[in-house]
């Protein structure tokens, strides 16, 4: 298959890009990289850790290309380094232990906001200026320029804080170990009520306004003009001929967004301090680890390309046009 | 451009949204004027509720609320245009160069545009703020600007790609002006809806990105800006021992700031495809009396955006 085989390729290329910007970003700094990156490794690492964390680095006796090659080495077998703030566990270990819940909340609430957005989208394309339309579409816009910070606080003190309706932080309550026992999934499932809908909240606008505006330039086409001409239901008009091929760009939007909404899913974290990257993270940066921050843009740039990738799929699978090929 | 101009006054969408855009420019321009303490000042108790001395209480410094937020719209205004501008500029010329030029420098330009929408930007931005160190409001609109102008770059590219081929700018070709006479005087105004939409869309992101940035406590956290408010907000628990105001004020004043310029996004796209009008009752009324055809749309931006990837795909195929 030469298209997705071309893809990879180029994704290949991007991750590249992205470890050449981790290795050069330090050495472009002012001042003396080594010093600057593990100035607070000192008082936490042993000596002998300290030297092998700098070897990962590249932070080699050597020229700086062999040092460039020798970084990549540790990228791509998948050595991240340790993390300083949670030493002694490394940068794999500490976003590994995260990554399953920030997951958890971008999956449940992309599906919920994509499911949601959608239909909305086509309900109010179908019928432009009826009650959903004059209703749904400028809240979406407006939701759509609400930073995620804002809702997730708001959220957060309202039906947490104020009427303590939900529980304000955790993934699940303190007292349980995690099982697959009734009262562990029902505590997660508490837990996780308040993030999943702030963040479905903040996604919900875009997938509404890209299906309606997609749809409304369908539905002048020709195709549907004859589909009603030949007297098919309107529900078979505007879900198997219309929404079909409106949701197309869809898919795209979702790949596209998908570092947005990984962005909106730390912040969100971070409100509620629920135990995903984004809290991690947050402790990372304000204990300066940088092998953790640098760490997290290369996973979080596996994740999207990996999401990329998965949305190329979809196109050969929904795009007759790219299977000739 | 009258009609433009025109056309733009008569849609309430845009009115509204250029009143709350103007109503925080005007904030920004006399914060000194509507309060006579500086922003950093400790000026009260610690956490005192909204009363007549701070109308919107004081934070745990004992900071008044209400100047650091007129203060803070000064900070997040300039960094979200000026971002916006750098946005705006680069994804314009990289667009409008690989759309008219094509070619080899085409496929260059459309690679590093492809790279810089694949690698997730706030990661990215995170990175390089962490490196800063304490990165002042200037400087983190600087790495937003540098970082965010792939979607721009592909929007204007692919506009640029349909217009190339219509007949007015082969004419311009064959009686043998400039590149540059044709880039500025055809292809510009005909791309002005796309570059608005990208340059409000580029200022929503980066007020967004700022305040999310600073948030993380990777700004400068003496600097004031609605997203300094939400840290110190944050790290002082605000919260939790119940002082909402404190919280409360950035919040709406980024709420509000951003559903303006999304009014203004959605009537500028209104306007150059009138299809996506959302018809009063009255006026869908009228209109279907009037028998009113409804005309074959130009592209709009957002569905442009979307379409765009798969164009590309399409054509590298069809190359093949």
């Amino acid at each position: 298959m030469g298209f997705l085989l071309r893809r990879v390729l180029f994704y290949l290329v991007a991750f590249l890009c992205a470890a050449t910007f981790n290795f050069s970003i330090p050495r472009m700094m002012p001042g003396d990289p080594i010093a600057m990156m593990f100035s607070q490794a000192g008082t936490t690492l042993p000596l002998e850790s300290l030297d092998a964390l700098r070897a990962t680095f590249g932070f080699i006796d050597a020229p700086l290309f062999t040092q460039y090659l020798h970084y990549l080495k540790s990228v791509f077998t998948g050595d991240l380094g340790l993390s300083i703030k949670f030493f002694p566990l490394s940068v794999n270990e500490v976003i590994g232990r995260a990554l399953p819940w920030t997951l958890f909340l971008v999956g449940l609430s992309t599906l919920m906001a994509f499911a949601i957005g959608s239909w909305l989208g086509i309900r109010s394309a179908w019928r432009r200026g009826g009650r959903v339309d004059r209703i749904a579409t400028p809240t979406s816009l407006v939701l759509q320029s609400v930073p995620p910070v804002v809702v997730a606080l708001i959220f957060l003190y309202g039906l947490s804080v104020a009427l303590d309706l939900f529980p304000s932080g955790y993934a699940y309550s303190p007292d349980l170990d995690p099982s697959f026992s009734w009262a562990f999934i029902a505590s997660v499932a508490e837990h996780a009520v308040l993030p999943v809908i702030s963040l479905t909240l903040v996604q919900v606008g875009g997938y509404l306004i890209t299906m309606r505006n997609n749809m409304i330039n369908l539905l002048g086409e020709d195709f549907i003009t004859m589909g009603r001409a030949k007297g098919l239901s309107d529900a078979r008009l505007r879900y198997n001929y219309a929404a079909r091929n409106a949701l197309l760009p869809s898919i795209t939007s979702f790949a596209m967004t998908l570092g947005i909404v990984l962005g909106g899913s730390l912040i969100t974290e971070i409100v509620f301090n629920y135990p995903g990257l984004g809290y991690v993270l947050f402790q990372g940066i304000l204990a300066r680890d940088y092998p953790l921050i640098q760490g997290q843009l290369m996973i979080m740039t596996a994740a999207m390309l990996s999401a990329n990738f998965i949305a190329d799929v979809l196109y050969v699978y929904l795009d007759p046009r790219l299977r000739k090929a | 451009m009258n009609n433009i101009t025109r056309s733009f006054l008569s849609n309430p969408r845009a009115l509204v949204g250029l009143a709350i855009v103007l109503f925080f420019m005007l904030i920004a321009l006399c914060a000194p004027i509507l309060s006579d303490h500086g922003p950093n000042d400790r000026v009260a108790r610690p956490h005192q509720p909204p009363n007549t001395e701070q109308i919107m209480g004081s934070t745990r410094m004992g900071r008044d609320v209400f100047t650091q937020l007129v203060h803070g719209t000064q900070t997040s205004l300039l960094v979200g245009f000026l971002a916006g501008f750098i946005v705006t500029a680069v994804g314009t010329l990289v667009g409008i160069t690989a759309g008219y030029f094509g070619g080899k420098v085409d496929e260059f330009l459309n690679f590093l545009t492809n790279i810089v929408l694949v690698i997730p930007n706030l990661p990215l931005l995170m990175v390089l703020a962490a490196f800063i160190g304490e990165a002042s409001p200037m400087v983190i609109a600087f790495i937003i600007g540098i970082t965010s102008w792939g979607w721009g770059a592909r929007v204007t590219r692919a506009q640029t790609l349909s217009l190339r081929q219509r007949d007015y700018i082969q004419a311009s070709e064959l009686i043998g002006e400039s590149s540059w006479r044709i880039i500025l005087v055809e292809l510009m105004p005909n791309l002005l809806s796309i570059i608005g939409f990208n340059f409000i869309g580029s200022v929503i992101y980066t007020v967004i990105t700022e305040a999310t940035l600073e948030f993380l406590g990777l700004g400068d956290p003496s600097a004031v800006s609605w997203g300094v408010m939400l840290y110190h907000a944050q790290t002082s628990s605000a919260i939790s021992v119940g002082a909402w105001w404190e919280i409360l004020a950035p919040c709406a004043a980024l709420a509000l700031f951003g559903a303006g310029l999304s009014q203004l996004n959605f009537a500028i796209d209104e306007i150059a495809n009138p299809r996506l009008r959302t018809l009063g009752r009255l006026k869908r009324y009228q209109k279907r009396l009037a028998g009113d055809p409804e005309d074959k749309p130009p592209v709009n931006a957002a569905a442009m955006a979307a379409a765009t990837r798969n164009d590309t795909v399409l054509q590298k195929e069809g190359s093949k």
